[in-house]
């Protein structure tokens, strides 16, 4: 018997026991249901951390004295080296033909003041002005800090909109006079919105001239060197140039590793993937037991639904029906019945993961993959918790099968 | 010769015992034949019957059906044997009770591998037939006793077994629709099917050419009936 005329019967039976194929279907319903739900949400933060991250660009990497630490150990280690000078900075800026752009940024938390109002825990950046053409500060209104601002020391400020929002609630801040840890500075320019990372408002910085900072703040910092190279090509030219200017200057021995690290975009993903991806395969495979759970709903249905057709499967057998095509007919009911749940589970998880996107910080995206992937997992759950009952029906003796009340 | 037992032997075994429910039946019909098989119940006539129409295989003996031998055949080659040679009709008649008349009659059809086009005009002409060309789209429950059996037996017919073989075809029926029935295995008979009746209603068995009788699994006698149409 073909294919199709076996898919026909499997649809029809489905319909006539209408309340036994809901229960069927519930289960896989609920497992595809659950996967969907949670890939999304997963390849939504994925998606939302790697668009986040690549900020710093594909050509830009920043040189710090701790790098990424992971351990304590490494901590204690990167401790004890030398700071990044202001000084650094300039003679890679000077000596690094392949670089296009070099900037500096030290960073630190200040109280923000202005009139009563203020702000604890600012972050406070001192930047030259290629920082902010390397990552993505935006301008929403006045302007940036600038080179000219670094040249003179001015005490201005570039404000994020946090602040603006907190300490300028009605009236326009630029060419006001913000108190930073005690010092004023001219607010020049509010930034556009940035959000929150992760729990992190993005939002509530200000950014200061980088040699402002040093006066005001002190010198005591490392300094992060923003290098960006002349293109993706030359990426990793561009990081051996500035590595042997930086080694030099900062005496590493020749056996000795570099006393510093490059941060790229890159080195930021797979931080965040050590991180998650255990979790993240936990949690797929947490909510993978439902989908097991279907499974044995599905064949425990089908047991029943074998011996309620007993006598079906003694008249087609007396008819002609082979063992292999009742098997077959069995089985196809089963793969059936759990892709239409597949299927109704594949739009009820994206539902799911758009209304968690909608009502709740987690980003959500619905991955072709993984409908694939639902579809394909809830027909094989299907096919595997069929077998067993199709089975049964096929080494029915036809006699027996055929007396059966 | 469109069947030849030699010594046919059944036998269950029931743990403790062994029971013999046919001893050794030989048994010879030519095509277009039209036998009674009769004998009380536990005689071996149901066993008989299975064997006969290739739902078991002996457990010692011959059975040869339209020149193969089935006792040697697999489930799967039985199947097909079924499917070829044999049209079931059934006391409880035995349809898909969710199927349309013609969807039923069409089922042997679609285990063969009959293209769908081919086999709604040959169901259609089977049940034309057996009088149901007008109750096709029909389910089981919206049929009668009657009519049901006729479905069952177009179904049986649909194939062109050489071999028709009803079991107690009356069985669930009354009187009058029974005799329809009876009369209706006659026409085919007439048209020159080979046909067989187990049954233990004398009233049944009158129709046939040649009545055999079964008596703890041995053929106790045999009857010949002064009929037209004999072979």
């Amino acid at each position: 018997m073909q294919w199709f005329e076996s898919v026909l019967v499997a649809l029809q039976s489905l319909r006539a026991n209408k309340l036994r194929s809901i229960l069927t279907l519930v289960g896989v319903i609920i497992g595809v249901t659950t996967v969907i739900a949670v890939v999304s949400v997963i390849s939504g933060m994925n998606q939302y951390v790697a668009s986040t991250i690549n900020r710093l660009g594909t050509t830009t990497f920043v040189a710090t004295k701790f790098g990424i630490i992971t351990s304590e150990e490494a901590w204690l280690k990167a401790r004890k080296r030398k700071n990044f000078q202001r000084e650094d900075m300039l003679a890679v800026r000077e000596l690094c033909e392949s670089c296009r752009r070099v900037g500096g940024k030290i960073e630190t938390s200040r109280k923000v003041k202005f009139g009563n109002q203020s702000l604890a825990d600012v972050n406070i950046r001192g930047i030259t002005p290629e920082v902010n053409l390397m990552t993505d500060t935006r301008l929403s209104e006045g302007r940036l800090v600038n080179t000219n601002d670094n040249l003179h020391r001015r005490r201005v400020a570039f404000i994020g909109l946090e602040i603006k929002k907190q300490l300028f609630p009605n009236i326009d801040p630029i060419g006001r006079v913000i108190q930073i840890g005690g010092v004023g500075f001219d607010v020049i320019g509010v930034a556009e919105e940035k959000g929150s990372f992760l729990g992190q408002n993005l939002d509530s910085f200000a950014e200061i001239p980088l040699t402002t900072f040093e006066r005001r703040f002190g010198r005591r910092r490392s300094l992060g060197i923003y290098v960006q190279a002349a293109s993706v090509e030359v990426m990793n030219v561009t990081q051996d140039e500035v590595r042997s200017i930086l080694r030099s200057r900062r005496n590493d021995g020749y056996h000795d590793d570099d006393s510093f690290a490059f941060m790229t975009s890159e080195s930021f993903m797979s931080l965040y993937r050590s991180i998650t991806s255990t979790a993240f395969i936990a949690m797929v495979g947490i909510s993978s037991i439902s989908l097991v759970v279907g499974g044995i709903v599905i064949m425990n249905i089908m047991m029943v639904s074998v011996t309620e057709r007993t006598r079906e499967i003694g008249i087609r057998k007396a008819v002609g029906a082979k063992r292999s095509t009742i098997m077959l007919q069995f089985l196809i009911e089963a793969v059936t019945v759990s892709a239409v749940g597949g299927v109704i589970g594949v739009l009820l998880g994206g539902g799911v993961a758009k209304i968690l996107a909608a009502t709740t910080p987690l980003p959500a995206s619905i991955e072709l993959w993984s409908v694939i992937a639902g579809l394909v997992v809830s027909s094989s759950v299907g096919l595997i918790s069929g077998v067993w009952p199709a089975m049964k029906a096929a080494r029915m003796d036809p006699i027996a099968a055929l007396r059966h009340e | 010769m469109l069947i030849k037992t030699e010594n046919l032997w059944k036998t269950y075994d029931m743990g403790a015992e062994k029971i013999h429910a046919l001893q050794g039946v030989n048994l010879e019909v030519v095509k277009g034949e039209y036998i009674a098989i009769m004998g009380p119940s536990g005689s071996g006539k149901s066993t008989l019957m299975n064997l006969i129409g290739c739902l078991d295989t002996p457990s010692q003996g011959e059975y040869t059906l339209n020149g193969i031998k089935v006792s040697t055949l697999d489930d799967d080659q039985l199947a097909r044997i079924r499917n070829r040679e044999i049209g079931f009709v059934f006391q409880t008649f035995n349809l898909l009770p969710r199927a349309t008349a013609l969807h039923n009659v069409e089922l042997p059809l679609i285990y063969n591998g009959t293209p769908p086009g081919e086999r709604k005009r040959l169901a259609e002409r089977a049940l034309s037939i057996v009088g149901l060309a007008d109750r096709m789209t029909h389910k089981p429950n919206e049929l009668s006793g009657g009519q049901r059996q006729r479905v069952a037996i177009a179904r049986a017919l649909v194939n062109r077994p050489s071999l028709i073989l009803a079991d107690e075809p009356t069985g669930n029926l009354d009187t009058k629709t029974g005799k329809d029935i009876m009369d209706l295995l006659d026409d085919l008979h007439a048209q020159g099917n080979t046909i067989i009746v187990v049954t233990h209603e004398a009233e049944v068995a009158r129709f046939a050419d040649r009545v055999i009788h079964v008596r703890d699994g041995k053929v106790e006698s045999e009857e010949r009936h002064k009929r037209s149409s004999a072979a």
